[in-house]
């Protein structure tokens, strides 16, 4: 055969191995039996004995063994290669082939490649666009003079992989992410007679998910707990970062610490971790009885209070820079009244940051926003409408958590969980329901521990599963206040002295107290005359 | 959990109790209370001026606690505000009448520094 001969079959083959290495049917593939695949398809047709790819990850600065054949372990034992370094590390940071004879004769970070007996090996990057995702490599048990051939073939195949790797990685994480974001965001808002709460949350046209988040949750002292928060940055890594804040400051938060300590632990927590991405989050606390809201920040842009008036402010200006970059001198909270028909947005600045804007004029579209009412939507639907629907240079996610103070009725119904640690907040609701229609404070005091008592009873003798919830039902008139609070659990023998103990602190408080025990549950009826 | 704040004023625990005392928190509340009064204190001042509500099992932690001070001669000062509806409480429950109640710490300060015994509810 001629050199041309020998070159034409050379060029022909390569061009069959290559349309095989790539076929459509790989398009249909996980990311992880892709990547399988594909070195199988590699290794054969170019001969080699192992195939390997390792993916870039940014936020470590390393190479992670994510796919091989004939070197598993590689995978297995979850090799890192620093960028740079080593055979591997050095194709990904010069983004060009490299070609290696004997490894004798070359710095090899990874024992595994040695311990194997690899001979020879060669490596290509895995490109998109100008952008490095990956490495690309073979070797072989004997020695091997790689030919520009050879590195011609594997750099043809890691063109075609890294384009499907790159597509895969992009709907695998945003996949990902949006399952984590799903889950971490509250399925569905609590129920609190007299705020209406409403959240948004929406994720940035076309890129990945962000860290952005938002919490609604009772602390143990009865406050109604909001929280909105963003995590620098977007794609997994934030929103896995946003899980941890989320769940440790509900953590601080239930573990009863004040406001100030609950963001200073948080910001121990995370430098700590070395997580090197800033937490933007306010905290607020509203007390139901005494209308107070308390404030804390940490970086995180003021919220929007709309007084019963109409009269708007922002409130909640930071006290310390966001979470995770240093350890803070700590934060402080501040106070600020929220009395019926006050409403508060709080958002991330998705909400109000655009290009070529300064934020303070943010702010000012912000305290301009009409916020009219519209049927079927919430504030936090007319805070978006306003600000960000209609407009195209959002480029951020925008996360809403709106509250709207409104009037209780003349009934209050109340479903809660048998669970002791919602009793502070079911007292917060009763007394707030009693100063609406003008019960004074000492009867205020009366009736709410009295229904505290019975709804205690209920909590005491719902067990199981089934029977993890109680109703409590008031019913107000010009001259009674009656409340009624019925579980479905069976009765049970009074087991401790200080259930007694319970009856006779209702019978003290109110004029009337009927237990009532039957089949289907207990009910204890509560009655006062008015003052 | 954090603790109630157990300070001292002349040389006396003053803890300050939570906004809420209830079945979801006494019988832990109570513990720590007892576990923060050193042996050679005279008596724990618990200051309920911030405590809004005290339901039975905060009463019973109340009673309890108070037994377990006097085993060791130490006597349980409650500081409530004259006139507040825990006050009332305490009167229908019939707590005032074996636990010492005032008006304000340092008053409560004032007749607990008399040292174990002065106080001894009958």
């Amino acid at each position: 055969m001629t050199d041309y001969e020998l070159r034409e079959l050379d060029e022909h083959g390569a061009t069959e191995a290559l349309a095989e290495i790539t076929d459509s049917a790989l398009a249909y593939l996980s990311l992880e039996d892709l990547l399988v695949e594909l070195l199988e398809r590699i290794r054969t047709a170019i001969h080699a004995d192992t195939a390997a790819i390792l993916l870039v990850d940014r936020e470590r600065g390393v190479l992670l063994a994510r796919a091989a054949r004939g070197i598993e372990e590689e995978v297995r034992q979850g090799v890192q290669i620093p960028l740079g370094h080593g055979f591997a590390g050095r194709v990904a940071a010069e983004a060009r082939p490299v070609a290696i004879e004997d490894v004798d004769d070359a710095e090899i970070h990874n024992p595994i490649l040695r311990q194997k007996g690899i001979r020879s090996l060669l490596g290509v990057p895995l490109m998109v666009g100008e952008r490095v995702i990956g490495v690309l490599h073979v070797g072989t048990l004997h020695q091997r003079s790689w030919g520009e051939s050879d590195e011609r073939l594997l750099q043809a195949a890691a063109d075609r992989a890294a384009l499907a790797i790159d597509d895969a990685q992009i709907s695998e994480q945003r996949a990902m992410t949006e399952v984590l974001q799903h889950y971490l965001l509250p399925g569905s808002l609590p129920v609190i007679p007299g705020l209406a709460i409403s959240a948004k949350y929406l994720p940035a046209p076309g890129a990945g998910v962000g860290g952005d988040w938002y919490d609604v949750f009772s602390l143990p002292d009865g406050r109604v707990a909001l929280v909105i928060g963003d995590i620098a940055g977007r794609g997994i890594g934030a929103a896995a970062v946003m899980a941890e804040a989320r769940t440790a400051l509900r953590a601080y938060a239930l573990e009863r610490h004040s406001l100030e300590d609950v963001l200073s632990l948080l910001n121990a927590l995370i430098v700590g971790a070395g997580r090197r991405r800033s937490v933007s989050v306010a905290m607020f606390a509203l007390d139901l009885e005494t209308d107070a809201l308390d404030v804390v920040s940490a970086g995180h842009p003021p919220a929007l209070i709309v007084r019963p008036d109409g009269s708007r402010e922002l409130i909640a200006p930071a006290s310390g820079p966001p979470l995770g970059t240093k350890i803070s001198s700590g934060y402080s909270a501040e106070s600020v009244a929220f009395p019926l028909g006050s409403a508060l947005v709080l958002y991330t600045d998705g909400l109000i940051e655009r290009r070529g804007e300064t934020l303070d004029d943010g702010f000012a579209r912000l305290l301009r926003a009409s916020l009219v009412p519209e049927a079927n939507l919430s504030l936090a639907d007319r805070a978006y409408r306003d600000l960000a629907a209609i407009d195209a240079a959002v480029e951020d996610d925008v996360a809403i958590l709106a509250v709207e103070s409104y009037a209780l009725g003349d009934t209050l119904h109340l479903t809660t969980d048998a669970d002791p640690t919602h009793l502070a907040a079911l007292r917060r609701i009763v007394a707030r329901w009693l100063t609406q229609f003008g019960v004074d404070d000492a009867q205020r005091f009366d009736i709410t521990l009295a229904c505290s008592e019975a709804a205690a009873n209920a909590i005491e003798h719902a067990y199981g599963p089934r029977d993890a919830t109680f109703e409590l039902d008031g019913h107000m008139s010009a001259e009674t206040v009656e409340v009624v609070v019925s579980d479905r659990g069976r009765w049970r023998r009074e087991r401790k002295s200080d259930r007694g103990r319970g009856l006779q602190l209702m019978n003290a408080l109110m004029d009337e107290v009927i237990v009532e025990r039957g089949d289907q549950g207990t009910s204890v009826t509560l009655r006062a005359r008015r003052k | 959990m954090t603790m109630p704040a157990v300070t001292s004023l002349n040389g006396l625990p003053v803890a300050a109790m939570p906004t809420d005392v209830d079945v979801a928190n006494a019988a832990l509340v109570g513990e720590q209370l007892a576990g923060a009064v050193t042996h050679d204190a005279p008596c724990l001042v618990l200051d309920l001026t911030g405590t809004r509500y005290l339901d039975s099992a905060g009463i019973d932690m109340l009673l309890k606690l108070a037994e377990r001070l006097r085993n060791r001669r130490q006597t349980l000062l409650l500081v409530v505000a004259e006139g507040s509806p825990l006050r009332r409480l305490l009167t229908v429950m019939g707590v005032d009448a074996s636990l010492p109640v005032h008006a304000s710490v340092a008053e409560a300060a004032e007749s607990g520094g008399g040292g174990p015994g002065t106080l001894s509810p009958r």
